[in-house]
């Protein structure tokens, strides 16, 4: 007995250690890349093309600069701040109201309607890509930020609905009973009483929402082109640029910086996010 | 007269409910309406159309000829074909690997919420910086790969123009873009688990390996399904990753689907043919998705 116990008290902290050590050496592995680009984007170009790859060097803000002050970037930053917050911000709104009609109003035709825009959520792109561009040319509403908002709700509604529907289902039917029983009108019990109560759960869907049109490549290469157009179309060019060769000291400066905040943001919310993800995948 | 004026109240009172009650999906479905069900029928209608280029309208309809062109198009089969052999690849992958290390972060100690909250961040990398990141680390002149892969004696590779290393080189990428997405999930599910049929199976003398397989797969196996069922998703719009990494090259060797149709679309302006492939494509998906929906349900009823 004595015996079994302490082979039992040896065994289990080695099978842990091992197991802590490669998740912490797996974590590492991930986060490497992201942890080179921001290193060689302080790198003098004369730091980025050696044999070895350098990892001591005067550090350096000089990418930083040239790019902030010479090309189109810090306008190109600017709209990807409006489209990203003006897409999120229309489709919580739009998304937790269908949400909440989903979870909690009986309302025949709704369910079919729901589930429509949730296979929505199967459509590729391109699929929408192709019109939209015709469309928006002949309307002349190419390259405006209303055009590039309103496309990207085609993706944040499903997802905000989605995510919303199974918040609200998870709060007290008593809440909003009370409140129209009190008076409140359905708009009004939703406003004052169930929206309050789910801020944190609305506000961190809204933050994955900015993330995601945030990193949108497709709609933004295809209905922008100069006054309204996105960071990533300028890294999918700096990338892919193979006239001038490589320019990685670019990329990874417009790169660090598009991912710094988003990195903070997603940081700050990351309880919510991990909570919202796992809703995501299973309710519904 | 009293009783007519109040029927009639009543009458507008229930009016004004189902009004209320349909307010709330109002915005939602408008925005859908003019914004995704009007671009889907517009694609068919461009499908069968010829379209003209001075006008960018559809002008004669030409029934299923555009189908037919595209049906004929190798590129187009050849296209579908590297689609499908990143879809295989890479779902399997991600998702062993994410629930794999989710396993191993969730090992109980203080630093396991640090290690939790860093694997966020290669999933928040918009993916064409992640393309173009692993572009530059995997260049075959200058990149770190194959420096390090020197170090350990290797010959070095040439993963981004060797055309069938090309494939295996933008599963990497993308792998490692997605795969802490389905960690996450994954640990948020290992967490739920309850905890006193383990102790339960432990005092019955169950190994490791018939409690991994007899009580968490079985546990763990809706939210497996429903979580590839989401990767599934996700993956079948791949386009940024192949449009950085490679640009769909060497030649076509990466050319998924969707980089294909928008090159077809905006490069060869063929937009009546690119309409018919999405259509396609559209097609595919919906029905590959609700077979996957189909089966995770059911393996939820199972279980």
């Amino acid at each position: 007995m004595s015996a079994a116990v302490s082979v039992r008290r040896r065994k289990v902290p080695v099978g842990h250690y091992v197991r802590v050590t490669s998740g912490v050496v797996a974590c590492l592995l991930f986060l490497f890349p992201v942890f080179w680009m921001v290193l060689t984007s302080f790198k003098m170009p004369r730091d980025i093309f050696t044999t070895p790859p350098t990892l001591f060097f005067t550090p350096t803000l000089e990418t930083y600069i040239s790019y902030m002050s010479r090309a189109d970037i810090p306008y190109r930053m600017l709209n990807t701040v409006i489209v990203a917050f003006g897409s999120a911000f229309i489709s919580i709104i739009a998304g937790s109201m269908a949400g909440y009609a989903l979870a909690r109003i009986r309302l025949r035709g709704a369910g079919m309607l729901g589930a429509l825009i949730l296979l929505s959520r199967g459509v590729p792109p391109i699929a929408l890509a192709v019109p939209m561009f015709l469309v928006a040319r002949s309307l002349g509403l190419t390259d405006k930020h209303i055009t590039l908002i309103l496309a990207y709700c085609t993706f944040l509604i499903p997802y905000v609905m989605w995510l919303m529907r199974g918040f609200f289902m998870a709060l007290p039917k008593e809440l909003e009973e009370s409140a129209m029983i009190d008076g409140c009108t359905r708009f009004g019990a939703f406003f004052r009483i169930i929206v309050p109560i789910s801020l944190p759960g609305i506000l961190s869907t809204m933050i994955f929402s900015v993330i995601l049109a945030w990193e949108e490549l497709l709609f933004a290469l295809v209905l922008t082109n100069r006054n309204a157009s996105t960071i990533p179309v300028s890294i999918a060019g700096i990338a892919g640029d193979s006239v001038n060769g490589a320019n990685w000291g670019a990329l990874t400066a417009v790169g660090t910086l598009t991912v710094v905040p988003v990195v903070i943001f997603a940081l700050l919310v990351q309880k919510w996010l991990i909570q919202g993800l796992a809703d995501g995948a299973t309710k519904g | 007269m009293a009783t007519v004026g109040r029927s009639r109240s009543r009458g507008a009172a229930k009016l004004a409910d189902l009004t209320s009650r349909w307010a709330f999906m109002a915005p939602a479905t408008i925005i859908l309406l003019a914004m995704l069900a009007y671009p889907i029928l517009y694609t068919i209608e461009i499908s069968f159309s010829e379209l003209d280029l001075a006008t960018f309208t559809a002008t004669e309809w030409v029934g299923w000829d555009n189908y037919i062109e595209v049906l004929n198009d190798a590129r187009f089969w050849e296209s579908l074909r590297i689609t499908g052999i990143y879809l295989v690849l890479a779902l399997p992958l991600q998702m062993i690997l994410g629930f794999g290390i989710a396993f191993l972060i969730n090992a109980n100690w203080q630093g396991r919420g640090l290690v939790r909250a860093l694997f966020i961040i290669p999933m928040v990398v918009a993916p064409v910086v992640a393309g173009g990141v692993w572009r530059m680390i995997l260049d075959p002149l200058w990149g770190l790969a194959n420096y390090v892969i020197g170090l350990a004696g290797f010959e070095p590779l040439d993963w981004l123009g060797n055309p069938s290393l090309a494939m295996l080189t933008v599963v990497i990428i993308d792998t490692w873009r997605w795969t802490p997405f389905v960690t996450l999930i994954a640990t948020a599910a290992l967490m739920s688990l309850p905890k006193d049929v383990f102790e339960a199976a432990e005092i019955d003398g169950a190994n490791w390996w018939t409690m991994f397989w007899s009580i968490t797969l079985p546990l763990l196996l809706p939210i497996i399904a429903a979580t590839f069922v989401v990767r599934w998703l996700g993956a079948v719009k791949m386009f940024d990753i192949a449009l950085a990494a490679t640009n769909g090259g060497p030649g076509a060797a990466t050319k998924v689907i969707n980089l294909f149709i928008y090159e077809e679309a905006f490069r060869s302006l063929k937009f009546a043919e690119s309409a018919a492939m999405a259509v396609i494509i559209l097609v595919l998906t919906m029905v590959l998705t609700a077979l996957f929906l189909r089966g995770s349900r059911k393996l939820e009823e199972m279980y």
